[in-house]
């Protein structure tokens, strides 16, 4: 079983930047083995300023083991097929604000998966706005 | 007008049906539909064990849009570099991994930053963005 993320990004700010194009495979901290768990894919919609956790760690099924090789995807996919690059949503973790996921914008995050370390999804407006996001996790 | 665009392809096999999801964003200013980020910092760098050091050595002004993304080329498996904003960790990227977030820099004190464990790790690094406090000499 593997979990694999690539990523390729382009860009002409700089001439004669080639662009980066890198691929991972998720694995479990220090090893080679596979990362062996995950939450799963979901969708939360929001429609109002406010923190809500998208994942509170001490709330998970299957206990996340702790400061290892978590790792989660989030994008902002917008709400009916409508995405406003202009409005974003904050995402943090345990209160510490990362950086604003503007319409469709993505990341892909490293997680202590500590219980205080929550991830939470901020909208800047109260207009309506779909986050997507799966954490892959090693089970405690 | 500059143009920076992001693409991922995420495939997993753990779940009963084999996941897969690509997905590309173009990366623009803070506040706007179609103005993309202008200015960038692209560097690599060899950290040793020990101290905790700032990767990204300018401050990006707060509330404007950027993007940053990190990896850990060692080819040691245990080594790892733990991540850290504002002293809040973030989390460990292992020889091998990645990692691309926004990164909106809302205080002075809200930089990047990561320490080396194993040995020496090789960092990559890229940060996308729209304006920089720059430091008179």
């Amino acid at each position: 079983m593997a979990t694999t993320a690539t990523i390729s990004i382009a860009s002409d700010i700089v001439p004669g930047f080639g662009g980066i194009n890198e691929s991972m495979t998720l694995t479990q901290a220090g090893t080679l083995t596979d990362i062996d768990s995950t939450t799963g894919f979901a969708r939360r919609k929001l429609s109002a300023t406010g923190a809500v956790d998208l994942v509170t760690m001490a709330n998970e099924l299957v206990e996340p083991k702790d400061s290892v090789a978590a790792k989660i995807y989030i994008r902002n996919i917008g709400y009916k097929g409508v995405i406003d690059k202009s409005v974003g949503v904050t995402i943090g973790v345990n209160a510490e604000p990362i950086g604003l996921l503007y319409g469709g914008d993505w990341m892909m995050m490293p997680l202590t998966c500590i219980d205080a370390d929550d991830i939470t999804a901020n909208p800047a407006t109260d207009d309506t706005v779909v986050i997507e996001y799966v954490m892959f996790f090693e089970e405690a | 007008m500059a143009t920076t665009t992001a693409a991922v392809t995420l495939t997993s096999d753990l779940l009963s049906d084999n996941m897969s999801v690509s997905a590309s964003t173009t990366c623009v200013k803070a506040g706007t539909t179609a103005d993309g980020l202008t200015q960038m910092e692209y560097g690599y760098v060899e950290v040793a064990t020990g101290d905790e050091y700032d990767l990204i050595a300018t401050t990006p002004t707060a509330s404007k849009a950027s993007k940053l993304y990190v990896k850990n080329h060692s080819t040691d498996e245990t080594y790892y570099i733990a991540i850290t904003q504002n002293t809040q960790a973030i989390g460990r990227l292992y020889g091998g991994d990645w990692m691309f977030i926004p990164a909106d820099f809302h205080d002075a004190a809200a930089d990047i930053a990561i320490t080396s464990n194993g040995g020496t790790n090789k960092i990559e690094y890229a940060l996308f963005h729209e304006g920089t406090v720059l430091v008179t000499t």
